[in-house]
């Protein structure tokens, strides 16, 4: 005998591993894949989702006023950029980076407004945390530095990656925060401490 | 138990997929993320590897789906892409323990399935659960291959880079550990007794 197994006792082990129940894999495996996706650029985004719609309205409305304040007094702008020696030469420029500013603004105060880090945490997750807060930092670094000499074109650059550098972290912090909401340490349940 | 060749998906979907269509990555992590991460789970044990590879994968659809001609199945092409992943894994893993392919039977104990309360009566499906989890490695990915996904043993060879008599071998020693929960088919008065020589 090769395998020491009946035909009747193959075909029985058959059917019961055909049984097994699949599973399915936590909905935050979803998100990571989305965000690694789009920080690889391997994602197009939708042309028109309803909550994209509504957010972007949201903030074009926003941009809209900040630009309208912006053009009526150019010498001194109703917000302050995180980089405080910014300033801006042309009214095309201040709108596109207006809106930057304000995306990039918004998404600090959604960062904020989340809870504290859990006490554990993925190290792979954490590590790409510090690695996005880094560039941001350098980012940062450079809008600010008077002796740059950074283009308004440049500008808009660091800021539009800014911004994308600013979702990524969210989206990431957020699902740790979840993933620490549903733990099995929260819920007493076995496995505690694994993540 | 939904298996990749059940699922079947527009063709339009995979070619908004290979231009990075998001909805369409969607619709087929939808489709194919749970036999992808049971497949992954079955390999590594571990839920936490099993998303990490699980990841892993739809990523590399990602990467990869404009370069799929269809020549394959979609769901057999990302099963191929799932069980690279996980073999990789777990060939990292062996190499960390400086094991090979082929110790790793020694790490279990033998009668180390039947110590888990096996039964011939309720819950089969717990019974088997147990049983392939105390599997070395090697031998439950064999027999997760050949006996649910329907490798072959020259495929499997292939991917394990080994030989196919390698492969047999692995299965028919997972056969024996398994064999204490085919009690029906043992209860059955004079079974067929016909004896599998070939897979």
């Amino acid at each position: 005998m090769i395998c020491g197994l009946t035909a009747d006792e193959r075909t029985a082990l058959l059917a019961r591993l055909a049984s097994l129940p699949e599973t399915m894999p936590p909905r935050a495996v979803w998100h990571r894949i989305r965000e690694q996706a789009e920080a690889e650029g391997l994602l197009r985004r939708p042309a028109s989702p309803p909550r994209t719609l509504y957010w972007g309205a949201g903030l074009a409305a926003a941009v809209g006023l900040v630009a309208v304040l912006v053009l009526e007094e150019p010498a001194a702008p109703t917000f302050s950029p995180t980089p405080e020696n910014y300033t801006v030469s042309n009214s095309q420029a201040v709108d596109a980076l207006a809106a930057l500013m304000v995306e990039s603004r918004q998404l600090e105060n959604d960062l904020r407004a989340l809870p504290a880090e859990p006490r554990v945490v993925r190290a792979g997750t954490q590590a790409t945390i510090l690695e996005l807060e880094e560039r941001i930092a350098s980012i940062d670094q450079q809008l600010s530095d008077p002796a740059s000499g950074l283009s308004a074109a440049d500008r808009e650059v660091f800021w539009r990656e800014r911004v994308r550098l600013m979702k990524l972290l969210v989206g990431l912090r957020y699902a740790q925060t979840q993933r620490a909401a549903f733990s099995p340490a929260r819920q007493g349940l076995p496995g505690a401490g694994v993540e | 138990m939904a298996k990749f060749a059940d699922i079947n998906l527009d063709e339009a979907v995979v070619r908004r997929a290979a231009g990075g269509d998001v909805r369409a990555h969607e619709i087929i992590y939808r489709a194919y993320s749970t036999p992808v991460y049971t497949l992954c789970l079955r390999f590594t044990k571990a839920p936490a590897h099993a998303e990490d590879l699980t990841q892993e994968t739809f990523i590399e659809v990602m990467r990869s789906i404009a370069g799929f001609r269809g020549e394959s199945a979609l769901g057999s092409w990302i099963r191929r892409i799932a069980v690279t992943k996980a073999l990789m894994f777990l060939r990292s893993a062996w190499t960390a323990r400086s094991q090979s392919f082929t110790d790793d039977w020694d790490d279990v104990t033998p009668g180390d399935n039947l110590s888990h309360g096996i039964s011939r009566h309720p819950d089969d499906a717990m019974d088997l659960d147990a049983a392939l989890a105390s599997l070395p490695d090697v031998a439950r990915t064999v027999v997760w291959l050949h006996d649910v996904e329907g490798f072959t043993h020259k495929e499997i060879a292939a991917y394990m880079g080994k030989t196919e008599s390698f492969s047999k071998s692995q299965l028919s020693r997972a056969y024996q550990r398994l064999k204490p929960l085919l009690g029906q088919a043992d209860d059955a008065p004079e079974a067929s007794g016909a004896v599998l020589r070939t897979y």
